[in-house]
Parts: structure tokens; C-alpha cells; sequence
């Protein structure tokens, strides 16, 4: 089976003059800019207050975006037709989450650039940021394609967000309850210890572990995806 | 004839309750087949096995000569072409960026938006957002995206329900002239006349299976029952016999010069459907 880029791109580009007509959208968008805008006035030190700005828009713009443009083809009965085309499976999630990965990068840099964080290695750092993008846009997708409507799958995908965007308020928890142990494997608190070593001076040698458990979070996400997307092919 | 659609023994049960219980028939290719039945008898159902958007329970589909869930291939996506009630749009989008869309996707040249646009009478709309697009429109645009990427089977469920007078010939003109070019169209309608217009057979469907299957033609001949109706002076209906039994009545009235009319009794596919289904039309 050969991949078609031009399926995808066609999505992508239906997607772009969908969502530029949907204010909604526009705006979840922009919320974190003025977040990330505050705390650049305010000025910040620390690393883990500027991935609350990037936590916050993988939750906002990868995950809740993605969310809600998947939920909307189910709830206007738009992905039947998708699924119905000759388009395949990898083509139409492939082409459905372009717009939204777009997105989060573009803004992660902007927010980057307001909250002034400049990490000392831009290649591992922006590795482990697409990985989570990709992550947070698999969420995305799962829980609008669990869901029967934009309404739905609002309601739905608060819950997942407050454990990503606030998971480094969890670390205290961690330290008196050592059940919740697991947490620390959660893919943003893995990227969080990864942006902190790589401040400290790490290397890719010392940090390849928090990629890999992000890599691991990231295809276990998609292999759901994947089985869902497969279901709703049919009733 | 090469048959496209083999439909042997299909069996669909939603959790016990019998949607479809031991349905037979065959599509032949380049046949417009109509699929008539009452509400709830269970068209869609059918039209959704047959283009594997859902399982049957028991029995046997095939289109293309393969198993109807195996339909997903590439190579059938493109000759097949669906409008059913759950064909949605993109409503932010204009009618032309919907068709766009699948131009792309079905490898179709950009061009073929302008002559589906005709088919339905929408040229002069086409950059309208489909929200702002009446129920007639939207249905007609539905219709241009089914067969866009020119498909050799067509399977319309009810595609011409909310449309008026003047658009619905030319849809039936469109789909003639599909139909010339060698599509084959499994059709399903409420519209009686429409079947009769545009179908080679009909099959009537109901509880559960196909209760007949024939040409609409041979229908009203195996229908027909042989009688006229008199109309006469004093506004009374009598019936008679068409043979030589209902000659002396005739002959009475028409001496004493009470008829006001007289007319063949032809029973319409509607007559028949009622007959078979024992309901009336939705
Ligand atoms: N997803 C479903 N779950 C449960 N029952 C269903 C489902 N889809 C259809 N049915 C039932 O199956 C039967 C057949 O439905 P179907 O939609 O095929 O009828 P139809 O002939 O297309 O009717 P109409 O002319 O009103 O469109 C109905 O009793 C319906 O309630
Ligand atoms: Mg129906």
C-alpha cells in the first residue's frame, strides 16, 4: 500500500479553511499566547513555569483542538465519507492531525519566544516536544473519536487535561504517597525532567531514557487510535 | 448477465430484533434496481452491509463478486459511489471546497466539479458556504459527491426526498444519463413514481425479506385485475369485468346513457406496494 501525501494535504488544506471559519478554534488558539505573554512580562526562571505555558498548549491546542475536529466529523457525519474514500486509515489520521501539529509547534515557538525560554539544546528539547505534540494529538484524536459530539468531547477531555497541564503539581503527592509512583512515567512529566537535565548539561546519553518512555507512551496512543478509527469504520 | 450485487440468505439482527431476516437478489450490471419498502423495513441496513459500514449477521453479500466487507480496497473505494442519510458536509465550506476535497481524494481532476455542478443545477451556487444551502441544495450537492469520481455502482438512498418537481426531472435526467454511460444504480425511494421512472426492476422488501422482485411493467401485468371502473350520472362506481361477463352491464348503462366515464383499472407500483406490504406509504 503506497501513502498518498496528496490525500493528507487535502485534508490538511480543508481543515486550514474549515477551522480559519471557526472562531471558536481560532481562539482556543491564541489563549495560551496571552498566557505565555503574562509570564513573559512577569518574567521567568524556572523551567517547569515555562512548560506549564507548553503544557497548557498541548492540552489547549493538541489535544483539545485535535479533539474537537475529530468529534466534529463524527457529529456532522463528514468521517463516514473519509473513511468511505479511497483514502486509508494512516492517510486520513495522518492528514486529520497536520492542522493541529502545525499549530502546537508554531505556538509552542511564539510561547517560547515570550516567556524568553531558550533551552541549551534546542535539538533534544524540540525531539522530545514533537514526540509529546504527536502524544497529545493521539489523545486528541482517541477521545474524539470515543465521542458523539463537540459538546461530548469537551466534557470528556477536561479530566485529561488537568492531569497533563498541572502534572508537576503532582510531584509533591509522589514523595508522601509512593503508590502514585507510576506518575513520574506520565509523558509531561517525563518531558519536564528532560528540559530540567538538559539545562543541567545533559546530553542525549543521559536523557534517552525520558525519550524512549515518551516514544513508548506515543505508539501505545496510536495502536489505540488506530483500533478505534478501525471500529468506527462501521456501525 | 454479469451480476455486480449477489445478495444470498442476508440476515441482520439488532441485538434480537430482525432487521433484515433471509433477503435474496441480484443487481445486474448496468441496471437501475429500485429498493422499495416501508419505513423501517430495512433499505439502509441493506445498503450498509453492501458497502461495508456494517456486518450482517448471516448470509452472504457480494459486490464486485467479493465479500461486501472486504470492499475497503482502494480499487472499490473508486468505483463506488454512496449518498445515505449520514452523507454530511462540510457546512463552513463552500459547495465547490466539499467537491474539492474529493477531487483529491479520489484522484479526480479539479474540472469534473462544473459537470457534476450541472448534473444537479448548482453551477451558479457553487461558491456558497453549505450552510447557507436549503435542504433541496444540500441534498443535490450529497447527490454531485456521490458521483463524482465517476463510480460504475451508485447506491442512492432516497436521493431525491427533498427535492421539488422542477429539480427532481433533472436529477432523473442526470441519472438516465448515468445510466446510458453503463452505471449501474441501486436506488432506494418512497416515491413510486420515481421507481417507475427510473428503474429496470423493483424489489419489495418487507418483513424481512424480498417479497417480489420483477420489472415494474410485469408487475402491473401480474397486478392487474382485469376490471373497469363506471362512473355513472348519479355519481356511483360500479366495477366489471374486462371480459365478455362485464359486456351486458356496460351495454345496459351506455343504452340507458348513464356513464360519465369508464377507465381501465391499472394498479400504479403504489397499488402494488400497498398490496405486498399491506401499508400504506410513508
Ligand atoms: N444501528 C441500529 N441499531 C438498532 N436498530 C437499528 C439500527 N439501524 C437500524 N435499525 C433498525 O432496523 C430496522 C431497519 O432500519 P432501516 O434504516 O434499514 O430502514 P429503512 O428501510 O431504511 O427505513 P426508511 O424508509 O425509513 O429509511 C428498523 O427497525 C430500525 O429501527
Ligand atoms: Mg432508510
Amino acid at each position: 500500500m503506497t501513502f498518498s501525501m496528496k490525500r493528507s494535504m487535502a485534508i490538511l488544506y480543508k481543515d486550514y479553511k474549515d477551522v480559519s471559519k471557526n472562531l471558536y478554534v481560532s481562539t482556543t488558539v491564541l489563549l495560551p499566547l496571552v498566557m505565555a505573554a503574562i509570564y513573559g512580562r512577569m518574567g521567568i526562571e524556572a523551567i517547569d513555569t515555562h512548560y506549564m505555558v507548553i503544557n497548557m498548549i498541548f492540552s489547549l491546542v493538541a489535544a483539545y483542538v485535535q479533539c474537537s475536529l475529530i468529534a466534529e466529523e463524527k457529529e456532522k457525519n463528514t468521517l463516514r465519507g473519509l473513511m468511505l474514500s479511497p483514502a486509508s486509515t494512516l492517510e486520513i489520521l495522518f492528514g486529520k492531525s497536520l492542522l493541529s501539529f502545525i499549530s502546537t509547534i508554531a505556538v509552542i515557538i511564539i510561547a517560547a519566544f515570550l516567556t524568553g525560554y531558550n533551552p541549551d539544546n534546542v535539538i533534544i528539547v524540540g525531539m522530545a516536544i514533537i514526540l509529546s505534540a504527536v502524544f497529545y494529538i493521539g489523545v486528541g484524536t482517541l477521545l474524539g473519536l470515543l465521542t458523539k459530539s463537540v459538546m461530548e468531547a469537551s466534557v470528556v477531555i477536561l479530566p485529561i487535561m488537568m492531569i497533563f497541564s498541572f502534572g508537576s503539581f503532582l510531584t509533591p503527592f509522589i514523595e508522601k504517597y509512593p503508590v502514585l509512583k507510576f506518575i513520574e512515567y506520565l509523558p509531561n512529566l517525563q518531558l519536564i525532567e528532560l528540559a530540567n537535565q538538559v539545562e543541567a548539561g545533559a546530553g542525549l546519553a543521559d536523557v534517552w531514557f525520558h525519550l524512549a518512555v515518551i516514544i513508548v507512551w506515543t505508539a501505545a496512543v496510536f495502536a489505540l487510535v488506530v483500533a478505534v478509527y478501525k471500529k468506527r469504520m462501521m456501525d | 448477465m454479469e451480476n455486480i450485487i449477489e445478495v444470498k440468505s442476508l440476515a441482520k439482527y439488532f441485538s434480537d430484533q430482525p432487521a433484515l431476516e433471509n433477503v435474496s437478489f441480484n443487481v445486474k450490471k448496468g441496471e437501475t434496481f429500485g429498493f422499495l419498502g416501508p419505513s423501517g423495513s430495512g433499505k439502509t441496513t441493506t445498503i450498509k452491509i453492501l458497502t461495508a459500514q456494517l456486518a450482517q449477521t448471516d448470509g452472504e453479500a457480494l459486490v464486485f463478486g467479493v465479500n461486501a466487507s472486504n470492499l475497503k480496497k482502494e480499487e472499490y473505494r473508486k468505483k463506488i459511489g454512496i449518498l445515505t442519510d449520514n452523507s454530511g458536509l462540510y457546512s463552513r465550506l463552500t459547495i465547490y471546497d466539499n467537491l474539492k476535497l474529493y477531487c483529491d481524494l479520489y484522484d479526480v481532476p479539479d474540472k469534473r466539479i462544473d459537470e457534476v455542478l450541472g448534473m444537479v443545477n448548482l453551477i451558479d451556487e457553487k461558491k456558497k458556504a453549505v450552510s447557507k444551502l436549503s435542504k433541496g441544495m444540500t441534498q443535490r450537492v450529497t447527490l454531485a459527491r456521490a458521483f463524482l469520481h465517476q463510480p460504475e455502482l451508485l447506491f442512492l438512498d432516497e436521493p431525491t426526498s427533498a427535492l421539488d418537481p422542477v429539480n427532481t426531472k433533472h436529477i432523473y435526467k442526470g441519472l438516465k444519463d448515468l445510466k446510458e454511460k453503463g452505471t449501474t444504480i441501486f436506488l432506494t425511494t418512497h416515491d413510486m413514481n420515481e421507481a417507475e421512472t427510473l428503474c429496470d426492476r423493483v424489489a419489495f422488501l418487507n418483513n424481512g425479506a424480498i417479497q417480489l422482485l420483477d420489472s415494474p411493467k410485469a408487475l402491473r401485468q401480474k397486478f392487474a385485475d382485469h376490471t373497469l371502473t363506471v362512473e355513472l350520472t348519479d355519481g356511483s362506481k360500479v366495477i366489471v369485468d374486462k371480459g365478455p361477463g362485464g359486456a351486458q352491464t356496460v351495454y345496459d348503462y351506455m343504452s340507458g346513457n348513464k356513464i360519465v366515464s369508464i377507465y381501465s383499472n391499472e394498479p400504479t407500483l403504489g397499488d402494488i406496494f400497498v398490496e405486498v406490504t399491506g401499508r400504506k406509504l410513508a
